[in-house]
């Protein structure tokens, strides 16, 4: 069984009198383990589209499936707990609480899991994670201590601290340098590796030839749909 | 979001603007304050009333010569203590009271009661060098029953003194540490308007009564007032009439009424009753202290409104922080919970320095113009009310911050 299945989904937004068809039918499935690249121009939906997916956002119609949830039917607190547990962010501002240290960022989902785990587990995980991405020596900085690679790491880190099994990433390398974009690349292939599924937002070629499949977006709808 | 992780966020947001943080609260530091110092004034003030019309025991009467419209609001007719304005609206010119009043009340009332007739004027006392003014009063053995004065040392007056119109004194403890600072009264003599009279005791000390202080006052045997200070011959200003049984005293004044009405052939005189007056102070001296609070209480609302605009400030400025807890997995509740925390820890904070300060002011400051109490019910009441306020300020913001929608709170600049 696919992990998302996206079927019909449309988000229509209304200002005014004017009415925009963000996303206009779009269906994909998407399976567990998959490296997913979605790509297109600015203003295709692709954004709108990654919002849906990460349950930042409702569609306007269209049925949304993760894992066992049939997510277009959730409310806030089930959608909270969806965020939480299932999906890892990764953003292109890396989005760190900037009064927040590394560790603290990187701890900080768990302060919203339901679920109890010790603060040690907690906090040996977070250290294990930062070992991981080669900042456990910057995990007393604050991000503006940090270059951006850095800081997108520290996000990276943050983003698997509740192990989910979706890491959906949107334009995660768009403020980066090419040596930047290629180490944070490189991580996420190694997330793949490792089990995760991996959605990646991108107008950059280069990176979606690395992935294993392309989804091209234009105009709010699916224009392709190709496996490298 | 466990409540420890809350309220540690909580803090350091608060830290973090420390001088906003700081001038907000100072709304429910003056806020609190003002409640708290009001409230003790009006506090200080009904107990300082109450203990001294206490002092002179609650099954008292006064009975004094002209009829008023106003029992309970007639007051004290030697000159109105502690807020009680003496009005002498509706007296009748030459009605009075004389000994043979009294003797004749003694006669025929049918209640257990002991009669105290005085007079007071004001003396000039003077030992060798030093002299000072007081009250004297003109009294029998009774008055020391009735006001409930206690001897130091010495003896009181006697009913021999009264008959023998002897130059027997009693002084109050003030006039003992003026006139005699080091050494006993008792054996000593004094001049009192230029005249020699003994010391034969000293009252113990009792602090400010209704009408006056026997502190600063001497008292004299009855009769000496109509011999030496040209007091009309017997008159009798003012009579306390204790009743035994001090749930008697309205009957007792049904009674003596009758019999007084009876003689004198009409109502020209007043009972008043201690227990009554002490139950109308009570009351309006609580309506004064709720009344004061409430004035206070308008700076605390605005205190209030202060925190209640810093807190949308600071959820507009922390939207996308709001956005990014939320797609961390934050739930509604816990972003009500964390700007609630902050804002009722902003008041709080506050509420208890306008404790501090409303002790130190009303202890240091206010205590100097007039009498204070700083209540264990008013510094509850101070507690709750700015966790109150806090809690009602910050629902707004706090629930305007948990609706924000994590797309658009994360698209915020």
């Amino acid at each position: 069984m696919s992990l998302i299945a996206f079927s019909d989904i449309r988000k229509v937004y209304t200002i005014g009198a004017v009415t925009i068809d963000a996303l206009a039918g779009v269906s994909f499935d998407i399976g567990e383990h998959e490296f997913v690249a979605i790509m297109g121009p600015s203003g295709s939906g692709k954004s709108t589209l990654m919002h849906i997916l990460g349950c930042l956002d409702a569609p306007t119609s269209g049925a949304y499936r993760l894992e066992d949830y049939d997510v277009s039917q959730l409310r806030s607190n089930d959608l909270a707990r969806i965020r939480n547990r299932d999906i890892g962010f990764v953003f292109q501002a890396y989005n760190l609480l900037p009064h927040l240290s590394a560790l603290e960022n990187v701890l900080l989902p768990c302060t919203y899991s339901t679920h109890a785990v010790s603060g040690r587990d907690e906090k040996a995980r977070a250290l294990e994670l930062l070992e991981r991405i080669g900042l456990k020596d910057r995990m007393y900085n604050r991000p503006v201590e940090m270059s951006g690679g850095e800081q997108q790491r520290v996000a990276i880190a943050r983003a698997l601290m509740m192990n989910p099994p979706v890491i959906l990433a949107d334009e995660p390398t768009g403020n980066l340098n090419s040596k930047g974009a290629r180490e944070i690349l490189d991580i996420m292939k190694e997330l793949h590796a490792d089990g995760k599924t991996i959605v990646y937002v991108t107008h950059d070629d280069t990176i979606g030839a690395e992935a294993e499949r392309v989804i091209r977006i234009q105009d709010g709808r699916v224009v392709a749909d190709e496996r490298n | 979001m466990d409540l420890r992780d809350s309220f540690r966020n909580a803090t350091r947001a608060i830290w973090a603007a420390k001088m906003r943080s700081f001038l907000t609260m100072l709304g429910i530091i003056i806020g609190i304050a003002a409640v708290v110092m009001l409230m003790a004034v009006g506090n200080g003030t009904k107990q300082s009333i109450l203990s001294r019309m206490q002092s002179s025991g609650s099954g008292n009467l006064y009975l004094t010569a002209g009829a008023r419209s106003n029992v309970l609001m007639g007051g004290n007719p030697e000159g109105g203590a502690g807020g009680f304005a003496a009005s002498r609206a509706g007296v009748s010119s030459g009605a009075e009271i004389t000994a043979q009043d009294l003797t004749y009340i003694e006669a025929r009332v049918t209640y257990s009661v002991v009669v105290s007739p005085t007079n007071q004027t004001n003396i000039t006392i003077k030992n060798g060098n030093t002299t000072m003014s007081g009250t004297g009063i003109f009294a029998t053995p009774t008055y020391f029953q009735v006001e409930n004065v206690t001897i130091a040392d010495g003896r009181m007056i006697s009913d021999g003194d009264v008959s023998n119109r002897t130059r027997n004194v009693v002084i109050g403890n003030t006039v003992q540490t003026t006139l005699f600072p080091n050494e006993s009264a008792v054996g000593q003599l004094i001049r009192i308007n230029g005249a020699s009279y003994k010391v034969v005791g000293v009252a113990a000390s009792k602090g400010e009564t209704v009408g006056s202080s026997v502190d600063t006052a001497i008292v004299l045997p009855f009769s000496v007032g109509e011999k030496s200070f040209g007091i009309a011959h017997n008159r009798v200003q003012r009579t306390t009439i204790e009743c035994v049984d001090p749930t008697q005293t309205k009957v007792v004044i049904a009674e003596i009424t009758d019999i007084l009405t009876l003689k004198h052939k009409k109502v020209d005189f007043t009972i008043q009753d201690v227990a009554a007056m002490t139950a109308l102070v009570t009351s309006s001296m609580t309506i004064l202290t709720t009344l004061l609070a409430a004035i206070g209480g308008l700076s605390l609302l605005v205190g209030g409104i202060g925190i209640m605009n810093i807190m949308l400030v600071s959820v507009t400025e922390r939207t996308r922080e709001i956005g990014i807890r939320k797609a961390l997995g934050a739930r509604e509740r816990d972003i009500l919970v964390q700007f609630l925390i902050e804002s009722s820890l902003l008041s709080i904070s506050g509420g208890i320095l306008g404790i501090v300060v409303s002790v130190l002011g009303s202890d240091f400051v206010v205590s100097r113009f007039t009498t204070t109490a700083v209540t264990g019910s008013s510094i509850l009441l101070a507690v709750g009310f700015s966790i109150a306020v806090g809690v009602f300020f910050g629902v707004y913001p706090a629930r305007t911050a948990a609706r924000l929608k994590p797309v658009e709170a994360l698209r915020y600049e």
